[in-house]
């Protein structure tokens, strides 16, 4: 996902379709949907680790977009960035309302990605579950900078962006988030489908 | 994906969770794109125009608002006031409409008209 300008013939940047949404442009709606969408749901699940709660996030933060588009200053920032800020402050308010930390991945059903098997899709999926429990027992902000820096691949000065703190306070949260993560799935070794020796 | 001393992997981990990142799902594309459609139908609607301030609103925004008009009317007031009722050090102004404005002849007594005729 990009904020530049489109060069002829390639497909319009978030901010060109932003921009037309903005001027009644219906099918630049179903476009920033299709991108953007999977992007925010995505990571809203794995910081919230509730699929109800990642959806009304999700929904919310695009919602959100949707209103702000007539302000929207092309070329200022990165569309992406703006929704992913929207959606960790929501994913951030929903927590502190919450009571108590839930893990549900049971009941998150995945469409097989045809390019793998079923024995690496089962290992990807049980990999991903396990990594996904270790998360839950991260304090928030590690969560959400470990999910934005070793899942969604963001850059540091991006999330700094996100997060609204310093690319050295990004990189000490996921420094410590890393060593938290790998205390915590240190007994898991089986279930991951490590070996010994 | 563990070590020779056994840690594990986290970045093979990590990249398990992006090949299994949740697609959208569709029922949820369905509420964000009827969202969309909502908010850019109260785009298409003109904006309530504020009714445009009247010519006495416009002037006294000029003006500097109430504060200025008042110390303007003040003035105003005052200014009258002398006039109609001056103070004893400045003289009548009734008085002055037909008064001669000087008692001194810069002329000697010549006409305007017989100076000229003189030059020839």
């Amino acid at each position: 996902m990009d904020g530049g300008t489109p060069v002829t013939g390639e497909a319009p940047s978030d901010d060109a379709l932003l921009v037309l949404f903005a001027n009644g442009e219906a099918q630049a709606a179903r476009e920033l949907t299709a991108r953007l969408g999977p992007r925010v749901f995505s990571v809203a699940l794995r910081v919230l680790g509730d699929r109800a709660e990642a959806e009304d996030v999700a929904q919310e933060a695009m919602l959100r977009l949707w209103r702000m588009a007539p302000e929207w200053q092309p070329g200022q920032a990165k569309v992406s960035t703006w929704l992913y800020r929207v959606a960790m402050n929501l994913c951030l308010d929903l927590k502190r309302r919450r009571r108590g930390g839930s893990v549900n991945i049971d009941d998150v059903p995945e469409p097989p990605d045809p390019g793998q098997s079923a024995p690496e899709q089962l290992q990807d999926r049980a990999r991903a579950d396990a990594l996904q429990a270790a998360l839950m027992t991260l304090p928030d902000r590690q969560r959400q900078a470990v999910v934005l820096r070793h899942i969604e691949d963001l850059p540091n000065p991006e999330i700094a962006g996100i997060m609204d703190i310093s690319v050295e306070a990004v990189e000490s949260l996921t420094a410590r988030g890393k060593r938290a993560l790998a205390a915590a799935l240190a007994g898991r070794r089986a279930e991951l489908g490590y070996s010994d020796g | 994906m563990a070590d020779k001393n056994g840690h594990i992997d986290l970045d093979g981990l990590f990249d398990a969770a992006r090949r299994d990142s949740a697609a959208l799902p569709e029922a949820l594309s369905e509420r964000i794109l009827a969202d969309a459609a909502q908010v850019q139908a109260g785009f298409a609607e003109p904006p309530a125009r504020a009714p445009s301030p009247g010519l006495w609103r416009q002037v006294m925004v000029l003006l500097g608002g109430w504060p200025a008009l008042g110390g303007l009317a003040a003035a105003c007031a005052a200014g009258v006031w002398i006039g109609v009722s001056p103070p004893a050090f400045l003289p009548d102004p009734a008085g002055l409409v037909s008064a001669a404005q000087s008692e001194v002849d810069v002329l000697g007594g010549y006409s305007l008209s017989s100076l000229y005729l003189e030059d020839g």
